[in-house]
């Protein structure tokens, strides 16, 4: 059977669609000739045999025709039928010779066509094209066909924002073959790129899933453009492993408090409990923090800490125990950055021992962060439990709202008689009132309790202060949803 | 069901005086009879003779629709006669039609060519779908004299003859090519498309390119006829593409 017998219905069946497009019966035909349809043309693009002469004469006729319709019959054959190099080249030539929309349109049916043949063509008009469009389409046909020959015009698209920029990182994430790679990371290394473009090449080449640019993320993540040193630890986090803990931890160090110390801890501690090998990685970070200056110990202890770690925790227990106040401080501050609630004990006994303010506002605000985490380790049960033991030991009002704010994400009934006891508290009744309306926002508790959240949400009526919570407490009494308001 | 012949007698008794809402008992026998009968010439001919004496009797029109069925699966040439009588027949022509549609014999075929010829309106053109069914190739210039008939005997001419699909019928369908935005140049225009479709899938490239240059010209130029001429234009594009592979 030839490709052409399943296609015998593009004869039978002439027209249809708003712009005159040849209907596509096949695509509707039995499951057999489809099936027939792939083994068909799959055979004839295997061998891509050339077309003969007449038929890609017509077919270039049709491109060139002011009617859409057969316009649109030139482009299906563009894309499914008239095989061959030859014709593939006489189509692509064809680009230098139509206007914009017609180029885009061929183009696009030439990225579906799956010929190289149309790649010195295609780039030729990125160099010759001014409308985005038609360079954002050429850019999809070099992503789809071309090889690293072809990275650098794509990666001079990277420059005009907007749409071109969108088609030329998409091409860049999808150009093939071992040699494209090589080219993007020799670009991405190259300082006479802009440090924006070295940026999204970093980006593309950790979206490739390329760990051979692991070394160019790790140099980069020292660059002195700050665009840059973000990019390289984004992609570390995305990619990185054991191998790649110094490099980061350099990072961590040299970035100053704030925004870019939060990207480079966040990429550290991601590399160390997320991604592959990460136990080797959380190891070699432990060691590297060993050998750290008390300096370094004091600025690299909150990624170690929210590491987490049979090893951290028994340097943190060490610096708890430490006579220097300031060493201590710091332990209790790793303590209180904890990912899990293992250390709920240890928080709770400091928490009793000390009366030193600053101590305890530490401490209070990891047990009201840990607390209520779905992932620490406890079920519900327990993690109300522990809520309401850092509640009997806040001794400010403001802690306590802490408290309640948090009981809201334990979706158990107790969580709301726990919240509820509050309400006619005057200096807590405002963040109840909030974990009243949040538990209620979930349909299934609070058609399974109505009345205890009728009660309740009465109470939020007359209590509330804000009035979306009394619109929300209305809406919830009534059984109806709520939309939370966008922005 | 296991077949005897008292059984088989007992189902055609009941099947002379059944009628739509009787037990369908009688049905299930023949139907395992029809079943048996394959390769068996003796059975095959023996439930063609009761079917076709059927069709002669005082029968219900359910009781002969359903003779119909059975004579489309077990008949030959011997029951061609006994359908024949029925195509006149306003009520069972549709069923004898069915059969003779079925019944491998010219003399089925030739019955429906003798029916064209003495029917008239929608009788007629349920023989003309008939012969577009089986192909019948010695209909050609009976079809192509219907062209020029009423708009619906001409359009189902036109379409039997894109069926049949062979030089003669392509010619025909040339020579009755009026307007295309006509509805008949419409439907014979839609005829030299399936025509030329089939001739090319059967390795006549260069008789479908006649067809479809000609069709293509025909139509260019006329608004109405657009999807004639794009049509005819993807047909020219897939035999072209046809020769290289």
């Amino acid at each position: 059977m030839s490709c052409h017998t399943v296609s015998r219905s593009f004869v039978r069946h002439p027209l249809s669609g708003p712009a005159g497009r040849p209907r596509r019966e096949w695509r509707v035909c039995s499951r057999a000739a489809a099936v027939a349809l792939v083994i068909a043309c799959g055979a004839v693009r295997t061998h891509a045999a050339d077309a003969s002469p007449e038929a890609i004469d017509l077919v270039v006729d049709l491109l060139r025709d002011e009617d859409p319709g057969r316009r649109a019959i030139g482009v299906e054959a563009v894309r499914h039928g008239v095989r061959g190099a030859v014709a593939t080249r006489r189509f692509a030539e064809l680009l230098a010779q139509v206007d914009a929309g017609r180029q885009a349109a061929l183009l696009a049916a030439l990225a579906e066509r799956g010929d190289v043949a149309a790649v010195p063509a295609t780039t030729a008009i990125v160099a010759a094209a001014t409308d985005p469009a038609v360079r954002g389409a050429a850019y999809r046909v070099l992503g789809t066909l071309g090889g690293a020959a072809e990275v650098p015009a794509l990666v001079g698209g990277l420059a005009v924002p907007g749409a071109e920029q969108a088609a030329a990182l998409r091409a860049l994430q999808m150009i093939r073959g071992p040699q494209a790679a090589a080219a993007i990371r020799e670009a991405a290394a190259s300082m006479s790129q802009p440090p924006a473009t070295r940026a999204a090449l970093l980006r593309i080449l950790a979206e490739r899933r390329d760990r051979a640019a692991l070394p160019l993320f790790v140099t980069a993540a020292a660059a002195e453009d700050g665009g840059l040193r973000r990019a390289a630890l984004e992609s570390l986090a995305s990619l990185g492993g054991a191998a790649e803990v110094a490099g980061v931890v350099q990072a961590v160090l040299a970035a100053a408090p704030g925004g870019d110390r939060d990207v480079a801890e966040r990429a550290l501690v991601t590399i160390c409990t997320t991604n592959p090998g990460h136990p080797a990685a959380a190891e070699r970070f432990l060691t590297r923090f060993r050998e750290a200056s008390d300096t370094e110990r004091e600025a690299l202890l909150p990624a170690l800490a929210r590491v987490g770690g049979p090893g951290t925790l028994a340097v943190v227990d060490a610096l708890v125990a430490d006579a220097d106040s300031s060493r201590r401080r710091l332990g209790l501050k790793a303590l209180s950055l904890w990912p899990d609630a293992s250390v709920a004990g240890r928080l709770l006994d400091q928490l009793g021992r000390t009366d030193d303010a600053a101590e305890r506002d530490v401490l209070v605000g990891g047990l009201i962060r840990i607390a209520p985490r779905p992932d620490n380790g406890l079920n519900d049960a327990g993690r109300l439990d522990l809520l309401r033991k850092t509640m009997d030991l806040c001794r400010r009002d403001e802690d306590r709202a802490r408290v309640l704010e948090r009981a809201n994400a334990i979706r158990t009934i107790e969580a709301l008689r726990f919240v509820a006891g509050y309400l006619d508290d005057p200096a807590l009744a405002q963040p109840a009132c909030l974990s009243v309306v949040e538990l209620a926002h979930h349909q299934k508790l609070r058609e399974d309790h109505k009345p205890e959240f009728t009660t309740a949400l009465d109470k939020v009526i007359v209590t509330a202060k804000n009035a979306e919570h009394v619109e929300r407490a209305q809406a919830y009494k009534a059984g109806k949803t709520w939309e939370r308001k966008k922005g | 069901m296991p077949h005897d012949a008292a059984t088989l007698d007992a189902a055609f008794t009941a099947l002379s005086s059944w009628d739509w809402g009787a037990d369908a008992k009688p049905l299930t026998t023949l139907d395992a009879a029809v079943v048996a009968a394959h390769g068996d010439q003796a059975l095959r001919a023996d439930l063609e003779r009761r079917l076709t004496a059927l069709l002669g009797s005082g029968a219900s029109r359910g009781a002969k629709e359903e003779a119909c069925r059975r004579l489309a699966r077990v008949g030959s040439a011997a029951s061609v006669p006994s359908l024949a009588r029925l195509l006149p027949d306003r009520d069972l022509s549709h069923m004898a039609r069915f059969a003779l549609e079925r019944i491998d014999a010219a003399d089925a075929a030739a019955a429906l060519r003798e029916a064209v010829a003495s029917l008239t309106g929608p009788l007629r053109i349920g023989m003309v779908s008939s012969l577009a069914a089986r192909r019948d190739t010695e209909s050609v210039p009976q079809l192509a004299g219907l062209l020029t008939a009423d708009a619906a005997t001409a359009a189902a001419a036109a379409v039997a003859l894109g069926s049949i699909a062979t030089s003669a019928a392509a010619a025909a369908l040339q020579a009755g090519q009026g307007d295309p935005c006509s509805s008949t140049g419409a439907a014979i225009a839609d005829a030299r498309l399936a025509c030329a479709e089939s001739l090319r899938a059967s390795g006549h490239r260069d008789a479908a390119l006649g067809i479809l240059r000609s069709l293509a010209e025909t139509a260019a130029g006329k608004p109405a006829a657009r999807q004639i001429e794009l049509a005819a234009t993807r047909g020219i594009l897939a035999c072209l593409d046809t020769a290289a592979s």
